[in-house]
């Protein structure tokens, strides 16, 4: 079976998002040894980089009505910003593979459990728990997407082996998607603003019958994450040193490294610096 | 400021920072400690690897994995060898990182950065 992994990126203002896809490419390539498809709206972009060897595939889509949505590089500075994360979705259709990592460009790799995902006879997995680099941080939003208990997913990183059933999944995010209005309001969202982690726990919820169950099984190994609070300090082969905000005093900061293990990184801004 | 409140507020920087830097060690001991074998995923605790060892007399077992899934294990003898020295591995490496943490008395210097 083919094997390979799926991102995505489209820039916006101030986010060089195919840099960073080109850093991350990189990256899948030393510790996993897989071949990596782009999927973006902004191919010319790609080619004034001179990078397309760096990917397997690149599959061009059409810009999508993009969110707004607020960027934060630490915790005193911060943007309101357009981006592009409707596509996500239609990662099925779009893979080339017949077995798939999908991955946010920010999920920065430094080992090789996601071959893991290959040996395993699960069709679908996902992460639902994850570690903050930071332990005093309480995330209730990273653990329910709603208050009817609803359990949060994180859509950053999946797994998925092309069969009836996992279409069957990303069929019914479509038509999520498209009837977005009214789901976010049955799902109770508080928000209509549309989130990939969001409409992905929604699937699962369904998909589990609409019961706390296990359809998905979670991914190789364990997510940590820092959030777009934190400020990468260095980011080099084999580890990440990171400013994370203080508890209880914002704008200042303390210390946190991580060595060889994949972290989701999600100050863009930060990321942007170091790639 | 007064030198005795400044010395009290870094060795508070470095009490928050060893603590979770602490912390991160110990996950990262976790996640070395989770195995993977015949389609299963088992994560390797002492309770886990005595369980093992009353297996010893048999060639083949069924294991319930970390989805609470049976998995069939043909090899047993040498799950078992890799799961001790996977273990052993995990635990070697924690000890010589919080040796080489608790040698530092910076903050800087706990998570490497000098």
């Amino acid at each position: 079976m083919s094997k390979g992994v799926l991102c995505f990126a489209s820039n916006n203002l101030e986010v060089d998002y195919v840099k960073q896809a080109v850093y991350f490419a990189k990256r899948v390539k030393k510790h996993l040894n897989l071949p990596v498809t782009l999927v973006t709206s902004d191919v010319n972009y790609v080619d004034r980089l001179n990078v397309r060897t760096v990917f397997d595939k690149i599959i061009s889509v059409d810009k999508e009505k993009q969110n707004q949505k607020r960027f934060y590089d630490g915790s005193l500075h911060n943007k309101l910003l357009s981006f592009d994360n409707a596509s996500r979705i239609n990662a099925y259709d779009l893979s080339p593979y017949e077995e798939t990592i999908v991955l946010d460009i920010d999920y920065i790799l430094f080992n090789n459990v996601f071959l893991n995902c290959f040996n395993q006879p699960h069709n679908f997995l996902i992460y639902k728990d994850a570690i903050d680099v930071c332990h005093w941080r309480k995330n209730p939003e990273f653990e329910y997407i709603n208050d009817n208990g609803v359990p949060f997913y994180w859509a950053t990183c999946f797994f998925f082996r092309k069969t009836n059933e996992v279409q069957v999944f990303f069929n019914l995010m479509k038509h999520l998607k498209e009837n977005w209005t009214h789901y976010s309001s049955v799902f109770d969202l508080g928000t209509p603003t549309f989130r990939n982690d969001h409409i992905f726990s929604m699937a699962i919820h369904i998909m589990n019958g609409y019961k706390d169950s296990n359809w998905a099984k979670p991914m190789p190994g364990r997510k940590y994450f820092a959030l777009d609070r934190d400020v990468i300090e260095v980011l080099d082969d084999d580890h990440v040193i990171l400013l994370v905000e203080k508890e209880k005093y914002i704008g200042e900061y303390t210390l946190a490294s991580l060595k060889d293990t994949n972290v989701h990184l999600m100050n863009k801004l930060s990321l942007g610096g170091h790639v | 400021m007064d030198e005795r409140l400044e010395k009290a507020l870094d060795f508070g920087n470095y009490t928050v920072t060893f603590n979770n830097q602490k912390r991160l060690l110990t996950e990262k001991f976790y996640d070395d400690c989770i195995a993977y074998q015949g389609g299963g995923r088992f994560t390797l605790t002492r309770e886990f690897l005595s369980y093992l060892s009353g297996l010893k007399n048999q060639k083949r077992a069924v294991i319930i994995d970390d989805n609470d899934l049976p998995v069939e294990i043909n090899d047993l003898e040498e799950f078992c060898d890799n799961a001790r020295s996977q273990y052993a591995e995990a635990a070697n490496q924690y000890f010589k990182s919080y040796k080489e943490m608790i040698a530092n008395r910076k903050p800087g210097a706990l998570v490497g950065y000098v």
